[in-house]
């Protein structure tokens, strides 16, 4: 006797399980072949995916379409590289970054919750790109070069410590964390808040009947899309060792948008998975052509055509049902065992 | 008995129609109170004026004792006030369970909001003790869309129900129900109302007769007359607006 937003959670779950055993297993072939390149490309993947997973919380989950999600990600990490020239301190940056994105998604969220719909999505839009023109024009933030120079990190973790150089350590550090914000959002979303976050996204206009205010709930889940994507872009300059405006262009937002629908909106992992797959495509076309965004292109649309549930769809419905007999075999009479108690 | 919910002087304009005019009225602690009238009364307007969907322009809505005139509908809603809508306003795609759940969890202290969901506890039982009284047990996993339209109305009145409301207003609840289910629906508010008050809109004259202990016509946005029901029926005004066009 389960719900069946219970049950597609826990299929969520399953399939982070094998997204972490595929990184794994990844992890250990890299290294033990003495790969950089695939170690460092993957971790990229999954910082994007911090970026997609915040956008997921938004469309998937509260029914709010942001095209300008990287807005979040590209304070993060310019909060983060500035932090990491000045004083080289992981834990410092990933606080200020974190401080920044929830002050940055609370002004963000006032502004654009307060219309709905396609304003919302324009709104959103026109934010980001203030915000990384107004970047891209200013002389002490490193202007159209963006932030160079970012120190290579030493990162200490109690009592051992390695560097941010270390391509299997950040991969499986840069893992840690991304599977911590797909966790706690898992998490939240699964208690009576994150029930009424879900109520938005199926029927808005009936939420302020249940005792709910439909407008607080909305800026909850957009600071905290905010506060994910702003901790997954602290991480950027400590792999790339430099962050740019583009961070913060409709590129990187509709980047991360296409991340989701490929990889399953609303499913959370869908965003990761979304976000390795793109990636590494990427970058193993843009090394065979130079027209690379016309193939991603094409799979973008292919996927919306063909796999409307993305990736994720392919798999999940059976595993709900799977999770949903499993269920119902455990408790075969607890509805009738409650019925004869009242 | 005291007076649950009194209206005095409602008012709101759109432009230059008064939809809702001047309106007061009280409603009785445990009675079913019914607003009727015909199409454009300004009853469903009434509705959206008390349950703060709508903000009246002029007048006061006093709860148990206390103004609360111009609260938001979620204020209102946890001021003890719950709300069914003319059109099924579920949601669908949720399980019924989940739809109850939903409406059940603000029976739980806000301490519980990050908190995983209890299976036990205030909610969950109330939410198991509904589904039991609906006779929704069969359907409890299947998502609200799925339901036939009179077990969608009744899943609404379960929902409403959910948060142990101390008024609850109904907006058509039979409306594009069968015979049977309209009986069985009426059924239900006789019993319903032994345990809450319950404030009305309903069309069907002969269960508005049958159910209710105070009947309030309106018509064009005015309050025309209110009374038992039997004195309504006589009323010759009533019969002239309303009856008589039927």
């Amino acid at each position: 006797m389960r719900d069946r937003l219970e049950i597609s959670m826990q299929a969520n779950h399953g399939l982070f399980a094998a997204l972490v055993t595929a990184g794994l297993i990844f992890g250990a072939v890299a290294s033990a072949t003495g790969d950089v390149f695939y170690l460092r490309l993957a971790t990229e993947a999954l910082i994007l995916g911090g970026l997609a997973l915040s956008v997921d919380i938004l469309l998937g989950f509260t029914g709010l379409l942001s095209l300008g999600q990287a807005l979040y990600f590209g304070i993060g990490a310019y909060v983060s590289a500035l932090v990491l020239r000045a004083a080289p301190d992981f834990w410092l940056a990933i606080g200020a970054a974190t401080g920044a994105a929830l002050v940055a998604g609370i002004v963000g969220g006032l502004i654009a919750n307060r219309v709905r719909g396609v304003y919302f999505a324009l709104i959103t839009f026109g934010m980001a790109q203030i915000v990384a023109r107004v970047v891209y024009n200013t002389r002490e933030l490193g202007a159209s070069d963006g932030l160079i120079g970012v120190p290579v990190l030493e990162i200490p973790l109690g009592p051992v410590s390695f560097s941010a150089d270390d391509p299997l350590g950040f991969f499986l550090l840069t893992f840690v964390i991304i599977g911590l914000l797909y966790g706690a959002v898992a998490y939240l979303l699964s208690t009576p808040f994150g029930r009424v976050i879900v109520a938005l996204k199926a029927n808005e206009s009936r939420v302020p009947y249940l005792g709910y205010s439909a407008w607080a709930a909305r800026m909850a889940a957009y600071v905290v899309a905010a506060l994910v994507a702003g901790i997954a872009g602290a991480l950027y300059p400590m792999l790339r060792g430099f962050v740019s405006p583009e961070l913060m262009f409709f590129a990187s937002s509709g980047n991360a948008l296409i991340m989701v629908v490929v990889g399953g909106v609303g499913t959370l992992v869908g965003a990761l998975y979304g976000a390795v797959v793109l990636t590494v495509l990427k970058s193993v076309i843009g090394s065979l052509t130079e027209h690379h965004l016309i193939v991603v292109g094409g799979i973008f649309i292919a996927a919306i055509l063909f796999m409307p549930k993305g990736l994720m769809g392919l798999v999940r419905p059976a595993m709900m049902r799977w999770l949903l007999a499993r269920a119902e075999a455990r408790a075969p009479r607890s509805g009738a065992v409650r019925r004869t108690t009242q | 008995m005291t007076d649950v919910l009194s209206l005095d002087g409602l008012s709101i304009a759109f432009g230059g129609l008064r939809a809702v005019d001047d309106v007061s009225f009280a409603v009785r602690e445990r009675a079913v109170t019914t607003v009727i009238g015909p199409n454009g009364a300004g009853k469903t307007t009434l509705f959206n004026l008390i349950s703060g969907a709508l903000k009246p322009q002029a007048g006061r809505v006093t709860l148990s004792g206390r103004d609360v005139t111009g609260l938001s509908s979620a204020a209102m809603h946890r001021a003890g006030l719950a709300r069914s809508f003319q059109i099924t306003n579920l949601f669908s795609e949720m399980t019924v369970r989940e739809n109850l759940r939903l409406a059940a969890q603000v029976l739980e202290p806000v301490s519980h909001a990050l908190r995983p969901l209890r299976r036990r506890g205030r909610a969950a039982d109330k939410v198991e003790a509904l589904i039991d009284r609906f006779s929704l047990d069969a359907k409890v996993h299947e998502p609200a869309g799925a339901l036939s339209h009179g077990e969608q109305r009744r899943l609404e009145i379960a929902m409403c129900l959910a948060s142990e409301p101390q008024i609850l207003m109904l907006d058509e609840p039979t409306q594009g129900m069968s015979h049977a289910d309209t009986a069985d629906t009426g059924q239900l508010i006789r019993d319903l109302a032994r345990e809450v008050t319950i404030l009305l809109i309903e069309h069907d004259i002969g269960l508005v007769m049958e159910l209710s202990d105070h009947v309030v016509v309106m018509h064009q946005g005015r309050k025309l007359a209110e009374g038992g029901p039997a004195a309504i029926r006589a009323d010759p005004q009533v019969q002239a607006a309303y009856f008589g066009q039927g």
